[in-house]
């Protein structure tokens, strides 16, 4: 009965590690080309760490950068605040 | 009914499909923006994220991700040359492009008329002609400039006039045509001389000077 309990336990661990490893991986290769979308926008790269966060993460990221006013300058106006380009 | 058929759809389609398709439409609009802030046309991110809807599923998606965060945006304008150091107040990877001026106010175009003069001759003539023809002997008929000498065809050249510039064309005369010394052939066609100091028309030295 306790073997069954425990090999139970071990396979539910061993899932969600693995589950855990393939939304990390997964989340990377999210993470570095928005990372550099951030930066050229103006905003700091760590805001796509918000890919780590399941499901909301990516959402949060999107919005940040589609309402958001871009430090570096916007290609159309659709911001009346528009920065002044170095 | 309606709210009947809402229903029986959100039903059929199951909780997370409603959830998706909200989120599939909330995505793809924040998409759209965000193309439109790069200076790329919004329907390029809103087609992104509707692929995802296809068979492909999100492979696509996330290879158009990749290539929107590498590619170069409209919004950065054209291609900066690299190797002037850091950007300031800037991110390692993106290199700005140099401040550009604003092109300087069009000068006022010279409206003054020229004048030729030398081997006793002065000539004067404006642009309320396009075209003026140098020969040696003239008929009076407006727009001749005539030199005469006998070193000089009839006619010799032709001067164009054009927005306050000169212009001078060679027509093929036997004694030559000479800019600052350099020889002008027929075949160099209509060359710019509104800088040009000194003309030669066969043996007839002539200075340029506005007047």
């Amino acid at each position: 009965m306790w073997t069954l309990i425990a090999w139970l336990v071990g396979l539910g661990t061993f899932f969600l590690m693995a589950l855990l490893v393939v939304h990390v991986l997964f989340a990377l290769v999210l993470i570095v080309p928005t990372w550099r979308i951030c930066e050229r926008a103006g905003y700091s790269g760590l805001l796509s760490l918000f890919h780590l966060l399941p499901v909301l993460g990516s959402f949060i990221v999107m919005a940040v950068l589609a309402f958001g006013d871009w430090p570096k300058g916007e290609g159309k106006a659709s911001s009346p605040h528009q920065p002044v380009r170095p | 009914m309606m709210g009947f058929d809402l229903a029986a759809l959100l039903g059929a389609l199951g909780l997370g499909s409603a959830f998706a398709m909200v989120g599939v439409v909330l995505a793809g609009w924040m998409c759209w923006r965000i193309a439109e802030k790069a200076g790329l046309p919004g329907w390029t991110g809103l087609g992104a994220i509707l692929l995802t809807l296809t068979g492909i599923g999100s492979v696509v998606s996330l290879v158009l991700l990749w290539v929107f965060a590498f590619m170069r945006w409209p919004r950065d304008g054209a291609p900066a040359a690299v190797g002037f150091g850091p950007v300031p107040g800037g991110g390692a990877s993106v290199v700005s492009p140099p401040p550009v001026l604003p092109p300087p106010p069009q000068a006022l175009a010279d409206r003054r008329g020229w004048t030729l003069t030398g081997n006793g001759v002065t000539l004067t003539f404006d642009d309320s002609r396009a075209a003026y023809l140098l020969t040696g002997e003239g008929g009076g008929t407006p727009g001749e400039l005539v030199v005469a000498d006998p070193s000089v065809g009839r006619p010799h050249a032709r001067l164009l006039t054009a927005a306050g510039r000169l212009g001078l064309e060679d027509l093929g005369a036997a004694g030559g045509t000479f800019i600052d010394g350099a020889r002008l052939l027929p075949s160099h066609g209509p060359r710019d001389i509104t800088t040009v100091r000194a003309l030669k028309f066969g043996n007839v030295v002539l200075a340029l000077s506005r007047s």
